[in-house]
């Protein structure tokens, strides 16, 4: 049965709908990613226009993230303090990223910039992961685990240093909120809720503990995400009520499946499923950006930029 | 069956010279929650016929008109991007033409633009952009004839006698909302001897309307909405899954 999607003003199957925002839902609870940046494409493929898969995505990834998030609280695997830094920093990153969008967006150069730091930001930390995931692999089957390094690196010289209980950490809060504005800023020039880039952050940069960093990461994006879908509502009026409601019926569940998922699987399988997944959306990205395209023409109708 | 009756009802001989009547099966498309998509047919007669030689009919169905952006990709610094754009004004968002052989052959290139019959005959009623409007018009019209949103259909004239056609008028779940107009043209020798219009209305209607206005009227109440019914799925399921 075709669903009429009245913001989208098309229809698509029902099916079709709960098994994209159930598959997306998995791996957002599998890996404590969004999704965002998979959905989006997959739905803009189907032939919902841009605008509307943008910003319905969004309210997507908050419902899934807080499947996911309430399964981890319960678990006691959310640094709150962490993730309440991490939305200060991101909220301001926010509103300089809208403003670098708008001095872009009048440079002209929008969508090779955009194009370019996708590539090589997916690109650069899907083989970090990669590399780091595949050794510590090839060291647990040599038998020889390497122990868990605590060296101090730059991190530890900065000042304004705060105690994190539940990630066992005493650092500084400069890097936290660093991290966010990062993303905050990314996820309003790239339109993504930022997972792919805030995992591998708290991982690699903040060294959190890996069982700590899903749930943290999917407490961030439950509050990024609502407000852009909020944001989106408003500026835009580009949110699909009918869309969200069949994405997100078939995403908390696939978060719920995905979060059981990860407990069976060990930390460093998941990071490497999710720098595949990454440098795949690279490559992939790459590809749309110097293979000679079929049709060199888009339409677009009705107003818009 | 009840247009057939319909139309022979019309076709009763009045006054002298050749002419047309025409209707369409609805005057209205109501899109509901399951709405994928419809057909119309547009039906006619010919009256008075002045000669047994069978005249030529084109219908030609209008959409909405809207202001449509076609960019070009271009290769810069070993990358594609959309360097090249042109804005096309007061296309019309849904384009339909049929004809009983093809369109082309019914008149000459002058008449079918003069009366914009046939695909070949659209145009922007203004442009805005420094390139050449050809390549950007022909990509759109060729984006649109595989989102089925213009089509053209050489034989999609029926004729169900000497003087009774219809025609059936495929529309998309993706057609816009709005104002759509059904034309009908009488010609014989390249020369329009008689057009008959007919109007149409696609609106959403029920929960689909009143979603659409809740998005337009009231953002940030919408906005909040679906933000919180989002948490609620979301907390439902965590809960649903931890009894399970």
């Amino acid at each position: 049965m075709e669903i009429y999607l009245p913001i989208a003003e098309m229809s698509v199957h029902w099916l079709l709908l709960l098994g994209l925002g159930g598959g997306i839902g998995f791996l957002s609870g599998l890996l404590g990613v969004g999704g965002g940046f998979l959905l989006t494409p997959l739905l803009i493929f189907t032939g919902i226009p841009s605008s509307v898969a943008v910003a319905t995505t969004s309210s997507h990834v908050t419902a899934s993230s807080m499947s996911g998030a309430l399964a981890q609280w319960r678990k006691g695997a959310i640094d709150l303090k962490m993730a309440a830094l991490m939305t200060a920093g991101g909220l301001a990153g926010t509103v300089a990223g809208v403003w670098l969008f708008a001095i872009l967006r009048r440079s002209g150069q929008m969508d090779v910039v955009v194009s370019a730091a996708y590539v090589i930001l997916l690109g650069t930390i899907g083989s970090l992961m990669l590399r780091e995931s595949l050794s510590t692999l090839r060291a647990a089957r040599s038998g020889t685990m390497p122990p868990r390094r605590v060296e101090r690196t730059w991190i530890h010289a900065l000042p304004f240093k705060m105690r994190f209980p539940a990630s066992r950490l005493y650092i500084s809060a400069i890097p936290p909120l660093g991290i966010g504005f990062l993303v905050g800023m990314l996820s309003a020039v790239l339109g993504v809720g930022g997972g792919f880039v805030v995992v591998p952050a708290m991982i690699y940069v903040l060294r959190m503990p890996a069982n700590i960093v899903m749930g943290t990461s999917l407490a961030q994006i439950i509050v990024t995400t609502a407000a852009a879908t909020v944001l989106q509502s408003v500026s835009n009026h580009a949110v699909d009520a009918m869309l969200a409601l069949w994405l997100i019926a078939g995403g908390v569940v696939g978060a719920q499946l995905g979060v059981r998922a990860a407990a069976r699987l060990r930390g460093e399988h998941l990071r490497l499923l999710l720098a595949v997944l990454v440098i795949f959306v690279a490559i992939r990205l790459f590809y749309g950006l110097v293979a000679t395209p079929r049709e060199l023409f888009s339409v677009t109708m009705g107003s818009g930029s | 069956m009840r247009w057939l009756a319909f139309a022979l009802l019309l076709a009763t001989p009045a006054a002298a010279s050749e002419d047309l009547v025409s209707g369409l099966s609805q005057d209205t498309i109501e899109i509901r929650s399951n709405y994928n998509g419809t057909d119309i047919v547009v039906f006619g007669a010919i009256e008075r016929p002045v000669s047994e030689a069978r005249p030529d009919i084109v219908v030609v169905v209008r959409g909405p008109e809207t202001d449509i952006r076609v960019r070009r990709k271009d290769r810069a610094m070993g990358v594609w991007i959309n360097k090249n754009r042109v804005i096309l004004h007061g296309m019309p968002g849904y384009y339909f033409a049929a004809g009983n052989r093809p369109i082309a052959q019914t008149a000459n290139a002058a008449t079918l633009s003069q009366y914009g019959l046939g695909l070949a005959a659209l145009k922007p009623r203004a442009v805005t952009g420094r390139h050449a409007l050809k390549p950007f018009l022909d990509a759109l019209i060729r984006t649109e004839t595989r989102n089925r949103l213009y089509v053209e259909a050489p034989d999609g004239v029926e004729f169900l006698s000497g003087t009774l056609f219809r025609v059936r008028v495929p529309l998309p779940s993706s057609a816009p909302r709005g104002h759509y107009v059904a034309e009908v043209y009488l010609l014989r020798g390249g020369r329009v001897i008689d057009t008959r219009a007919s109007d149409l209305v696609i609106d959403q209607t029920g929960l689909e309307r009143r979603i659409f206005d809740f998005s337009q009227g009231e953002p940030l109440a919408y906005g909040l909405s679906v933000v919180l019914t989002a948490m609620a799925m979301g907390w439902l399921s965590s809960l649903a899954f931890r009894r399970a």
